[in-house]
């Protein structure tokens, strides 16, 4: 018998912006800020965005009902034609995977176990209020299995079902008829109807705002380049919460500058600096590891095979007709034919694709991220390195996942991936020299 | 005359090779690392240097590699370990009609280096996610079964019947599957050569993920266990090439290296 009595320790409430999860962005800000000289003046719009949205927890505003997305198949033109706002969920926090871990199994992908854990969390970041829709495509399994998961956490799910088989014309209209059947689940939500004009509007905000990424993906082909990868993954980031006529006023003014350092023959990188296609898993901020390991030991990121960048913002939308009906089947098309996702049964347009850019930006190599449990992108990496191997390109394989824990054996890795890339470039011109 | 450097900071051990201009071995050092890696790095060096009869000046180019590669400030340039042990094995290779496959255990990773026909590195895996398989596995057997890490090669040669199987693939792990073998009756020769057998064969199915040429070279400090290499052999089909100092490869290619960058900067500085 002891006279000690026990008592409840309360918990302790921390501000967020001194919390843990602040910190892991804080972290990575910082470093791709301070760590990296002649950061371009017109990111400070994009550093000071990340910092006050994910390390200050400042409010993301939006207009109209919020459509919140899981996946780059989901039509957000469509969802701007109801005079409402689409926002991409998918997460790149370590401290939300965790969070996550508990619906997932034990291996499998870090960017739906963040999701998850995001969104079943009471304080959400970025702050963008809770969805009145969430549209989950039907693309990869575990995505889909989500769904339900998301539909027991309490949000209003609506599974859009997106085609396995690329080639048919089967699949084609499949997909056309699901497009169609979200634009009748729009406007049920939204109570508005889907006007010629609407759709005409929501064409062209999204339209000028990839001529804007497409316009800043060519400063890219420059050698040596002008302007470093990660930076260029922050403005994609950007997009999947930052009011698009704003994003795109502040791409359009790093273009120009861009403009300018190519007219005054500026240099980011020293001139044998590797160049990298990274592709495969998506880089999602906080996640930047692979790309800022990539830049810090010397290489650039000069282009990109990932849905979190080049993916999300490359393709347009050719419209045949100028009617509802068909701008929708239209916008359907866009979204079906050009996907290069593994999500599909073969992967030509992948491959073909992934050759393209090597050639185009004058790749060096490649770096293929696949986060474990992602099959999708660990299965096709067999026929992806078979065809790199036949054209003579380096290409590094590196499964990973949100942890910060194998940093350091990932960056001796890359560094020797990148020592081998600048011996062949040596060889190669020696023989050609 | 000139002499160049390689230091290998390794989690384990520091290696250092001193090469001559003519890239041909003067001598080579190991020690413990410790945890003070700069300072220990430093009094390496020296010992090396005093062991030549050589001053600090007639180094004309220092390259760091291995783990530590980015502490050591002493150093002109660094490296990753995978391009070193590759340079290393490619000279120490030419001796043997060429080697294309490096096969590395080290003390805390293992590697696999697919090299072509210039030394470059072509391909290569890495298992730096766990100790098995690694030289720590050994320092955990050796201590379980009281023995000297340095006994477990000829012990090897001791055992009488087939080498146990040893099913824990987690380092940690089998020390339990050890202890619980002793205690069932079986002896240490067996014992150990099933563990050389695991950490083989774990080694081969790496080896295969980058594709194995002939010639295979062998390096790293469990190399000098002859135990471990006759599994190694065994479980590869083919012939090995072992330096004479496994554990110094690495070093080495790296003080090839700073002789070829040094010889470099120095012909187009004449240009």
């Amino acid at each position: 018998m002891t006279n000690e009595t026990s008592k409840v320790i309360p918990i302790q409430s921390i501000p967020y912006s001194r919390s843990r999860q602040a910190g892991e962005s804080q972290d990575v800000l910082d470093h791709i800020i301070d760590d990296f000289h002649d950061n371009p003046e017109s990111m400070q719009y994009f550093y000071d965005l990340f910092r006050s949205v994910y390390c200050h927890g400042e409010e993301v505003k939006h207009e109209g009902m919020l459509v919140g997305t899981t996946c780059i198949q989901a039509p957000e033109e469509l969802i701007y034609a109801f005079g409402a706002t689409p926002m991409r969920l998918c997460n790149g926090s370590y401290h939300y995977d965790q969070k996550g871990a508990e619906f997932m199994p034990s291996k499998s992908c870090s960017l739906v176990k963040a999701t998850l854990g995001m969104l079943n969390s009471d304080n959400v970041i970025p702050k963008i209020g809770k969805p009145d829709m969430i549209v989950n495509p039907t693309t990869c399994d575990q995505k889909k299995k989500s769904s339900s998961m998301m539909g027991d956490m309490g949000y209003k799910v609506y599974d859009l079902e997106f085609p396995n088989v690329k080639e048919s014309e089967a699949s084609r209209q499949y997909w056309q008829r699901s497009v169609r059947q979200f634009a009748t689940e729009l406007r049920q939500l939204t109570g508005r109807k889907l006007t010629k004009k609407g759709l005409q509007a929501a064409f062209n905000k999204t339209g000028r705002a990839q001529a804007a990424f497409r316009k800043l993906h060519s400063y890219r082909l420059l050698s040596p380049s002008i302007i470093l990868g990660k930076d260029i993954f922050l403005v994609t980031n950007a997009y999947f919460f930052d009011d698009i006529t704003r994003w795109t006023e502040k791409v359009e003014a790093l273009n120009v500058e861009l403009e300018a350092r190519k007219q005054a023959g500026f240099k980011a990188v020293q001139s044998k600096a590797p160049r990298v296609l990274f592709t495969g898993s998506p880089p999602i901020f906080p996640n930047l590891k692979l790309p800022l390991l990539i830049e810090e030991a010397g290489g650039v990121v000069v282009a990109d095979e990932s849905c979190s960048a080049n993916r999300m913002l490359y393709d347009m939308t050719a419209v045949d007709e100028w009617m509802v009906n068909d701008m929708v089947d239209s916008l359907a098309d866009k979204y079906l034919k050009p996907c290069t996702c593994p999500i599909f049964t073969k992967n030509e347009d992948r491959k073909r694709r992934l050759l393209d850019l090597v050639k185009s930006f004058n790749a060096d190599g490649v770096v293929y991220q696949a986060f474990s449990g992602c099959q999708v992108y660990e299965m096709e990496y067999r026929s992806v390195a078979e065809a790199f191997n036949q054209a003579g390109i380096p290409m590094l394989y590196v499964e990973t996942d949100y942890s910060p824990d194998d940093k350091g054996q990932l960056s001796t890795r890359i560094e020797a991936f990148l020592e081998s890339m600048k011996n062949r470039k040596k060889q190669k011109q020696r023989a050609a020299g | 005359m000139n002499y160049f450097a390689g230091i290998d900071v390794g989690s384990t051990a520091i290696k250092v090779a001193v090469v001559n201009e003519a890239g041909d071995i003067a001598g080579v050092h190991v020690t413990a690392s410790g945890s003070l890696f700069h300072k220990n790095s430093l009094e390496a060096l020296n010992t090396l240097l005093d062991k030549l009869g050589l001053k600090r000046e007639d180094v004309r180019y220092l390259i760091a590699t291995g783990y530590g590669r980015k502490l050591f400030k002493e150093a002109d340039d660094s490296i990753s370990e995978i391009t070193a042990n590759a340079i290393g094995a490619f000279e120490a290779g030419k001796a043997f009609g060429g080697v294309r496959t490096i096969i590395n255990i080290g003390g805390q990773d293992s590697k696999a280096i697919q090299i072509d026909d210039t030394g470059n590195v072509v391909n290569f895996a890495m298992n730096d996610k766990c100790a098995a398989g690694t030289g720590r596995f050994l320092d955990v057997a050796a201590r379980n079964l009281d023995l000297d890490l340095e006994e477990l090669g000829e012990y090897h040669f001791k055992s009488e019947v087939a080498p146990l199987n040893i099913n824990s693939t987690c380092t940690v792990f089998a020390e339990s599957e050890i202890i619980g073998l002793l205690a069932n009756g079986h002896g240490k020769a067996e014992i150990i050569a099933g563990i050389h057998y695991s950490i083989a064969s774990r080694t081969v199915r790496l080896a295969k993920r980058v594709g194995i040429e002939d010639r295979v070279y062998f390096d790293g400090g469990p190399a000098l266990n002859k135990g471990l290499v006759a599994a190694l052999q065994d479980e590869l089909g083919r012939e090995l090439v072992i330096p004479e100092h496994p554990q110094t490869t690495t070093a080495f290619g790296a003080a090839v290296l700073a002789r070829n960058e040094f010889v470099a900067e120095q012909s187009s500085e004449k240009v």
